[in-house]
């Protein structure tokens, strides 16, 4: 299990910060390689990740839900349940969102396997934090 | 009357040698490009010169090592793509030396000139070695001195290292004659 916390800056009031991220057909794309495949309901959506790695690419296909959110506290947890195209690889992740005026924390709970796993503990760190990051520079223009 | 040498593909090697780093670097390879379309002269006249042009869209990934699978055809065309894609962008190759100097034995030549890459020119410096009928020798280039932005994958974590080092060897065997 890798746990990174990051924070980030909208720039923009909580409840507009509120709404965006809990709207998963504008927030997947902020993430480099994601995209929504099929809206199931409001609080779920199928997706879908590309990572280059120079030559080679990783693809992980699944489920991005709302599992917990608080609208008082502001509040909310996102659940990433994807499997590896074509491999027996899996990226699971908890996500949690406290958003605060102008923006606010990411928690990540993550938990991967297969051949991104192989690459070591430390090297799956550093490209999730990195990976991390962008999303939440791309969070700013939401 | 001056011997001069035209070097090519045909007898001779022009090879890129690039390194990789970054936090995943694991994920990544070394490779070795072979450029398969250039031309030179070697000019060992009165005033040596040497010359190279290669063709930036004929870079073909020979060997990648240290990755943690091996380079299949199609991995090797997605590096050649994102070569004319996003690096060299079909940008003329041209090196013209503006001096070289021979070693007093004749086997060694230290030779200065400018590079045009990705657009822009740069100086650079190099040793030749000269000996049995054959010419090799190798320079770095560092990319940021063009402007280029080396590449990197992986959220900036995999990279290609600003370094990297150009190989050329060939055969002198047969020197045409200048104006003869």
């Amino acid at each position: 299990m890798v746990e990174l916390d990051h924070p980030f800056q909208t720039g923009k009031p909580i409840d507009e910060n509120w709404e965006a991220i809990l709207d998963l057909e504008r927030l997947i794309p902020c993430v480099e390689g994601g995209s929504v495949i099929e809206k199931v309901d409001p609080e779920q959506v199928k997706a879908e990740i590309k990572i280059k790695m120079g030559a080679m690419s990783l693809k992980f296909k699944g489920t991005v839900a709302v599992v917990e959110q608080d609208a008082g506290e502001h509040r909310a947890v996102l659940r990433v349940k994807s499997k590896e195209a074509g491999g027996q690889g899996h990226a699971n992740a908890d996500v949690t969102f406290s958003l605060t005026d102008g923006g606010g924390t990411i928690h990540t709970a993550a938990q991967i396997t297969g051949k991104a796993a192989s690459m070591g503990e430390g090297v799956v760190t550093s490209v999730l934090d990195a990976l991390i990051k962008d999303f939440t520079e791309n969070l700013a223009n939401i | 009357m001056s011997p001069v040498h035209a070097l090519g593909p045909e007898k001779g090697r022009l090879t890129v040698h690039t390194r990789k780093g970054g936090a995943a670097a694991k994920a990544g390879h070394n490779l070795v490009i072979e450029v398969t379309s250039w031309r030179g002269t070697l000019d060992l006249g009165d005033d040596t010169t040497i010359t190279l042009s290669a063709d930036p869209r004929s870079m073909r990934v020979h060997e990648g090592s240290g990755g943690m699978t091996s380079l299949g055809d199609d991995d090797k065309a997605n590096i050649e793509q994102t070569i004319n894609d996003e690096v060299l962008k079909g940008t003329p190759i041209e090196f013209r030396s503006t001096a070289c100097r021979l070693s007093p034995e004749g086997d060694r030549m230290h030779v200065s000139g400018e590079l045009e890459l990705a657009g822009r020119r740069a100086p650079v410096t190099f040793e030749l070695s000269l000996s049995g009928g054959r010419l090799s020798g190798s320079a770095t280039v560092k990319q940021t001195d063009f402007g280029m932005k080396p590449y990197s994958a992986l959220f900036g974590t995999l990279k290609v290292l600003d370094e990297v080092e150009v190989a050329v060897e060939a055969n002198l065997d047969g020197p045409q004659r200048q104006g003869g």
